[in-house]
């Protein structure tokens, strides 16, 4: 009865509009009421839900992604990207796709991803004749690369949700190849859809422009270098790569480009606030739902009854697979993450698989729902940025939906795609 | 998803204050996110540089990150902002839409009365121990979420009142991309 | 009744076979009157979080290390002074006797009681640059300790940089030389797979830090003289048991890691260690003037 009280109370809160956060702080505390349990302790729960060391590097992640946009980083990574790969047909798709790449990779953000690309990219596109269903689209599902390609904060919170003993260097080194072969596969949709369409491409601006291009851009990618470089090489802590990369960002926008205004910094400020506050209630509010969720031993049954149905490793991981589909197509990543880990993980692990790669699979598979209606946070963005309906975008996504599940696929039977990395590199 | 709501020309005396309240939030915990990058960067230069690690930076992060999340998730209730699911609420006709609104403001202000009084209770439960290495009382860890209960309460409460006054919200995606 | 009780380990460790033990015990003792369902791994979260939710009722039993109680009950404390044991055996004397009485009492005034005392052995210092053998070999030596100010002060006073930092990150910090060392008993040197990182063990054992059972007061309190009985007399037997697991598992983890290859020395003598304590028990009586009949009673027992 408990468990039904804090599933049906938290499914009426996100049915009803509340914030997700609320409805899961809410539904647990009325479900510690229901138990005897003294509320104070859920108070407990949520406050100490945010009281861990590894959650400090969202906060600087996400300061850093805001510094890199409003400070002038993101558009010179652009202009760099489109002397690269610019001159391929329909080249302005696959730009797209390997800034997501460039700058996903410091962001860690898909949401962060899709406004600040997109409100470069998508007008830009619209401008050279590409349909603006496209161009939606294209940005919306390549910002999933921004989840998998380091860092990422959403790896931050499945260690965290894991209950830390997955080590986060480990887990950005696993994300690198998955996120690679995703933007692969997402630039070959694009390109695809591109020549079908027959979209234009620009012309080659030449070796000089392209180095300058390059050269114009190194230091704010060296933003990138600094964090992900701290981590993965270890001379850093993860927080600690997150707070130099965030100054760097700042001095290097100050001092070096010039370009980072008293205003823009406190628009970077303000929209970092906004954005980690809202990451974090969410974390502090799921630590409170996943107590009672441990309460009422929701992991154990569950591992029992998806081996109960089937004991083939295939079957079970299609399982999962699609019902964290279906979860992601009507809630949000991050409360998913937090929701779900301690519940699939158990499972995934009891048949064998190393939780480096489970953490992938959970990644792609919740991000494909920041693409899909009803509700995907990237793809109203995208949408709203572009000016498009949501019914015409989703009319012609179907191709990238097709390249995301394939590198997905990839992912969840080649175990070496997700582990090859971390095992050579990391201990 | 967010929604927002339309500022009417005329802003009332009790919006006046409860923006007010929102910006304080605002501006500490903006203040509190460029501590937390700066002490941070103090920790890098201690423990590389100097050989000599801060050892009070981690204790003091972290009640730092509490103010951010706490005022920060007040203000996002106040301005609208927090990820929500709007599909079912975009779907019903506009009387039951108001219904919605008006049942999910309610469950909010009572939340944040639980937390408020909660929270209080956990930072007095909390009170005679101390955060290592820094000396300061554990009960200081409470203090944020008390106080986002009581800002959650009022902002909440302040929701109800416009829509008694019948100044509608709109669903606004738009707010997200600035 | 059903009671809940918390416990950080992961199945098959020493204390989570005591605990079920214990559970099993309690149930035949009361007839199956009061059942405990464990909650192991640290599921319902962290042992400071688990510690308030002992006190204020929402578990009903827990298995707590003595260190991490130290900011919530000053008395216990006393056992994360470094050397103030000066072995595993003075470590039992004392908390068997009327020190750990004392701490006990400590505990009764925050709400819970001790019904028995758990091994967590003896930490001692390991690094990837060298054997300690004197306080100069830890000179300038980043050392990562656990969040407590005796910790800091003591590898402060031996000249090294005291690095407080979350246990997830200590194995990548070793190896990177974010740190150079850090502190812990046998078991967990070996099963966080820091002796690789780190290979060499010097045995200071300069913390034994026990560990209690404890039960909320009001659940013990509300409980028939009897059932009061039964309740002891399963924890205490489920210590004994602990105690021999413990040993068991310590042997065996320490015969694992010197198989491949760690450096490991004893310190042939202590005093010098002892002695540059003096500062950080100074710093500390003077916090807690209370506690300095305590301390003196658990050394005259050496
Ligand atoms: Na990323
Ligand atoms: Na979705």
């Amino acid at each position: 009865m408990g468990l039904f009280i804090l599933l049906s109370l938290f499914a009426l809160g996100v049915v009803i509009g509340m914030p997700v956060a609320f409805a899961l702080g809410a539904a647990a505390l009325t479900a510690f009421w229901w138990e005897g349990l003294p509320l104070l302790i859920g108070l407990q729960r949520i406050v100490s839900g945010v009281n861990v060391f590894s959650l400090l590097a969202i906060p600087f992640f996400i300061f850093a992604g805001e510094l890199m946009f409003h400070g002038g980083i993101a558009m010179r990574l652009v202009r760099f990207a489109a002397a690269a790969v610019g001159w391929v047909r329909g080249g302005l798709g696959i730009v797209n796709v390997f800034s997501s790449m460039l700058f996903g990779g410091i962001s860690g953000s898909a949401v962060a991803d899709v406004s600040a690309l997109g409100s470069i990219l998508i007008p830009v596109m619209k401008e050279k004749g590409y349909d603006d269903d496209y161009a939606v689209n294209v940005t919306v599902t390549s910002s999933i690369a921004g989840i998998m390609i380091p860092p990422s904060h959403n790896m931050i919170l499945y260690a965290v949700a894991a209950g830390g003993g997955i080590s986060i260097s480990s887990l950005f080194l696993a994300g690198v190849v998955p996120g690679v072969v995703m933007c692969v596969c997402l630039a070959v949709a694009a390109y695809v859809i591109a020549v079908k369409r027959g979209y234009p491409s620009e012309t080659f601006p030449g070796w000089t422009a392209l180095f300058l291009s390059f050269v114009y851009a190194l230091p704010g990618l060296f933003t990138a270098v600094i964090i992900v470089g701290g981590v993965l090489s270890g001379v850093f802590t993860v927080t600690e790569s997150g707070a130099f990369g965030t100054i760097y960002a700042a001095l290097v926008t100050l001092i070096v480009y010039r370009s980072l205004t008293w205003e823009n910094f406190l628009i970077a400020v303000t929209r970092a606030v906004k954005t980690t506050s809202m990451v974090m209630i969410l974390v502090a509010c799921a630590a409170a739902f996943a107590y009672m969720l441990s309460f009422y031993q929701v992991p154990n049954k569950v591992v029992k009854t998806m081996l109960g149905i089937s004991e083939n490793p295939i079957a079970v991981l299609l399982m999962i697979n699609a019902t964290l589909l279906i979860l992601g197509m009507i809630m949000d990543m991050a409360a998913l993450i937090l929701i779900c880990t301690p519940i699939f993980l158990p499972v995934a692990t009891s048949l064998g698989m190393d939780p480096l790669q489970f953490g992938m699979i959970l990644m792609m598979n919740l991000g494909l729902g920041l693409c899909t209606p009803p509700v995907g946070a990237c793809l109203f963005v995208g949408c709203a940025i572009g000016e498009v309906p949501m019914e015409k975008a989703v009319r012609t996504i179907w191709p990238f939906y097709i390249a995301i599940l394939v590198a997905l696929a990839l992912t969840t039977f080649i175990p070496a795609i997700s582990l090859t990395l971390p095992r050579a590199l990391a201990g | 998803m967010t929604t927002k709501s339309p500022r009417p020309g005329r802003a009332s005396g009790l919006d006046r204050v409860l923006d007010a309240l929102s910006f304080v939030c605002k501006l500490l915990s903006g203040t509190a996110i460029v501590v937390l990058t700066l002490i941070f960067g103090w920790l890098v230069w201690g423990r590389y540089v100097m050989n000599d690690t801060p050892t009070w930076v981690e204790q003091v992060a972290l009640l730092l990150i509490m103010l951010i999340t706490f005022l920060g998730a007040a203000v996002g209730v106040r301005e609208n902002t927090h990820l929500g699911v709007s599909y079912f609420r975009e779907i019903v006709p506009s009387r039951v839409r108001t219904w919605l609104m008006v049942v999910s403001h309610v469950f909010m202000a009572v939340f944040g009365a639980v937390l408020a009084w909660n929270g209080y209770k956990l930072a007095v439960l909390k009170w005679e121990s101390s955060i290592p290495l820094i000396g300061v009382s554990e009960g200081w860890r409470a203090v944020p979420i008390t106080a986002c209960g009581i800002l959650v309460l009022l902002f909440s409460l302040g929701h109800l009142v416009a829509i008694a006054r019948g100044e509608r919200q709109e669903l606004d995606v738009s707010e997200l991309v600035e | 009744e059903e009671w809940k009780g918390w416990n950080i380990h992961v199945e098959g460790y020493p204390n989570t076979v005591a605990m079920d033990k214990f559970g099993e015990l309690l149930a035949e003792k009361t007839n199956g009157e009061i059942t405990l369902q464990m909650f192991h791994g640290g599921v319902l979260g962290s042992q400071p979080d688990a510690i308030e939710q002992v006190r204020a009722g929402a578990l009903a039993i827990g298995n707590f290390n003595l260190g991490p109680m130290g900011p919530t009950i000053p008395e216990t404390n006393v056992v994360s002074l470094p050397f103030v044991f000066k072995d595993v055996d003075h470590m039992h004397r004392a908390m068997d006797g009327e020190a750990g009485q004392k701490i006990s009492d400590g505990m009764a005034a925050k709400g819970l009681i001790a019904l028995a005392w758990y091994d967590s052995g003896a930490r001692s210092f390991y690094n990837s640059k060298k054997p300690i053998n004197t306080p100069a070999d830890v000179q300038g030596m980043k050392v990562r300790v656990m969040n407590n100010d005796l910790y800091s002060g003591m590898i402060q006073e031996l000249g090294g940089n005291p690095s407080p930092m979350a246990f997830a990150e200590v194995y990548q910090s070793l190896k990177t030389g974010v740190v150079d060392g850090a502190e812990n008993n046998w078991p967990s040197y070996e099963s966080t797979g820091h002796f690789e990182v780190a290979g060499y063990y010097s045995l200071s054992e300069h913390l034994i830090i026990p560990e209690c059972v404890c039960i909320n007061a009001d659940v013990y309190n509300a409980l028939t003289p009897e059932q009061q009985t039964a309740v002891k007399e399963a924890a205490m037997e489920s210590a004994t048991l602990q105690r021999e697991l413990w040993a068991t598992r310590e042997t065996e983890s320490r015969d694992k890691v010197m198989a491949t290859g760690v450096k490991f020395n004893e310190i042939a003598d202590k005093t010098p260690f002892q002695e540059a304590m003096k500062p950080v028990y100074e710093t500390y009586l003077a916090a807690n003037p209370d506690i300095a009949p305590l301390v003196e009673l658990i050394q005259s027992l050496q």
